[in-house]
């Protein structure tokens, strides 16, 4: 058997071990490849800092679970420190299970007490709603009938001073979303964008982005934070590097990696298709 | 203690599902399973909750309200019916109630949303961006591959067969291919990322526990001796 017939016929084993080496080795010993800031890191940015003014009210949605947090977990933590700055009042909810618990990380990282925020006067945590886009239209006509009490104290909404101004969707001048699939941006789009003309950015995974470039380039949504690396470019951009900047030498390695078994892959079947003719 | 318990845990569960790489084993087993019940578990729990926070917070209020309350709980109770084959009917009606809501909201909005907004993006893209040839470039592509894409699942009348519509039905399977390369790369970012963010558990990196290397080391060398011993002194067996 030639080398390139074994190649063609590689253990997938040795893939899977090469992949571990690709991705631990720069962990361990980091290689600080430079990080360019790209166009979406700077919009995501400017909108934050530009158009999200004092006073405003912001949804700050997570729509993903544990699973989704290796990618989107490092995004909402620097979005989160980056609105704590402001001087705005946000409501945190999920229309995914497992929001609340993604949230519940997210606190043990950055407290909004620490930014001067109170809970309740500043921001409040609606937890979890079920019933996907039929809950999101349901929210938008009215919180209040849609959440009966909060996430955090299990007291009725009326008793938080936050929610004496937030009744519609009407009241609420940004959403935040960071999401893994459905319901997600189109959902939002639909039940808020356009019924109530709500500004969106968000706040995806890779595989969500092609799906999410036609909204972008209609300006349905303000602006995209797609993937990892993007974070990331945000990090060193608000100048708190956090996980995002830790991993981005591991996805530049094991993306070439890809690329080269990519190649040697290619190069060995036509190789070989050669041989056999 | 608690923490460390913990981590280790994770530790565990995270190792236990990456040994189905080596091959499929009970580690891989147990932590499928307990996932997999962990996971339903958790989402009945948090749907239950949801349930009793509308129940004392706005639906115990009022005789009224009481009774749809009532009525909603009986419908919902209804979707079990679909486990027996007697019952079965009675799941019709909260599918029904749920598809035709779903259907209403979404199509209130959706031609607008995601039909309108598009084609009037599509038609106000201009040809020619003063000073930015990138730009310019990239909108000229997009007047042409977005067309093309849609002029190629035009299956009806002999047009088809016309030499201009090879044309662009060769643009838009290029266009196309683009498309899914574009997508297949997003995808390996997406499937690394996770990778990536469970390897930065496994390491400890902050705000990771630290521990957790420790745990990494030794349940990785428990998990992977006790799969290849086996395999090694299963080889020497002889063959029934």
């Amino acid at each position: 058997m030639s080398i390139m017939d074994k190649i063609n016929n590689l253990d997938r084993r040795i893939i899977y071990l090469l992949a571990w080496i690709f991705v631990l080795y720069p962990l361990i010993f980091p290689l600080g490849l430079p990080i360019p800031i790209s166009s979406d890191a700077r919009s995501w940015y400017s909108y934050v800092e530009n158009n999200v003014n004092d006073g405003d009210t912001v949804i700050f949605s997570l729509m993903y679970g544990t699973s989704g947090m290796p990618e989107l977990f490092p995004m909402s933590v620097a979005t989160m420190k980056h609105i704590l700055q402001k001087d705005v009042k946000f409501v945190v909810l999920g229309f995914w299970t497992e929001g609340p618990l993604v949230f519940n990380a997210l606190l043990r990282q950055v407290n909004p007490a620490d930014y001067g925020k109170v809970y309740g006067v500043d921001w409040i945590n609606l937890g979890y709603i079920p019933g996907g886009e039929t809950a999101m239209g349901a929210l938008a006509t009215s919180f209040q009938n849609s959440v009966a009490v909060d996430f955090v104290e299990g007291r009725p909404l009326s008793s938080f001073p936050i929610m004496d101004n937030i009744r519609t969707a009407t009241d609420i001048d940004l959403i935040i979303s960071f999401e893994t699939g459905t319901p997600g941006a189109p959902e939002w789009l639909r039940q808020w964008n356009t019924a109530y003309g709500v500004n969106i950015i968000v706040g995806c995974i890779g595989v969500s982005v092609p799906g999410m470039i036609p909204y972008i380039n209609s300006g349905q949504i303000s602006a995209l934070m797609p993937g990892l690396t993007v974070s990331a470019e945000y990090e060193l951009l608000l100048q708190k590097p956090g996980l995002a900047v830790a991993g981005v030498d591991a996805v530049s390695t094991s993306h070439l990696l890809i690329v080269l078994l990519v190649v040697i892959g290619n190069v060995a079947f036509f190789m070989t298709k050669e041989e056999k003719k | 203690m608690v923490d460390m318990i913990a981590a280790w845990t994770a530790v565990f569960f995270t190792l236990g599902i990456y040994s189905i790489l080596y091959r499929e084993n009970p580690w891989y087993r147990i932590a499928e399973s307990v996932y997999l019940g962990v996971a339903v578990g958790y989402g009945v729990s948090v749907d239950l909750l949801y349930i009793r926070n509308q129940w004392s917070g706005q639906w115990s209020t009022s005789a009224g309200m009481i009774l749809l309350f009532a009525i909603v709980m009986i419908v919902g109770l209804m979707w079990y019916g679909r486990f027996t084959k007697s019952t079965f009917y009675l799941y019709r009606w909260p599918l029904a109630i749920v598809v035709g809501t779903g259907i209403g909201l979404a199509l209130r909005t959706v031609i607008d949303a995601q039909f309108l907004q598009q084609i009037v993006a599509q038609v106000k893209t201009p040809f020619f961006v003063a000073g930015n040839m990138g730009a310019t470039i990239n909108n000229i592509l997009i007047q042409i591959m977005v067309p093309s894409v849609l002029l190629y699942f035009w299956f009806t009348g002999t047009i088809r067969e016309s030499a201009p519509m090879k044309i662009v039905e060769k643009i838009a399977r290029y266009t196309m291919m683009a498309g899914f390369g574009s997508a297949y790369g997003y995808t390996v970012l997406t499937r690394y990322s996770l990778f990536i963010g469970r390897s930065q558990f496994l390491l400890g990196i902050p705000p990771n526990e630290p521990s957790n290397q420790l745990a990494f080391i030794v349940i990785a060398f428990v998990m992977l001796a006790s799969m290849i011993g086996w395999d090694f002194t299963h080889k020497k067996t002889p063959e029934a």
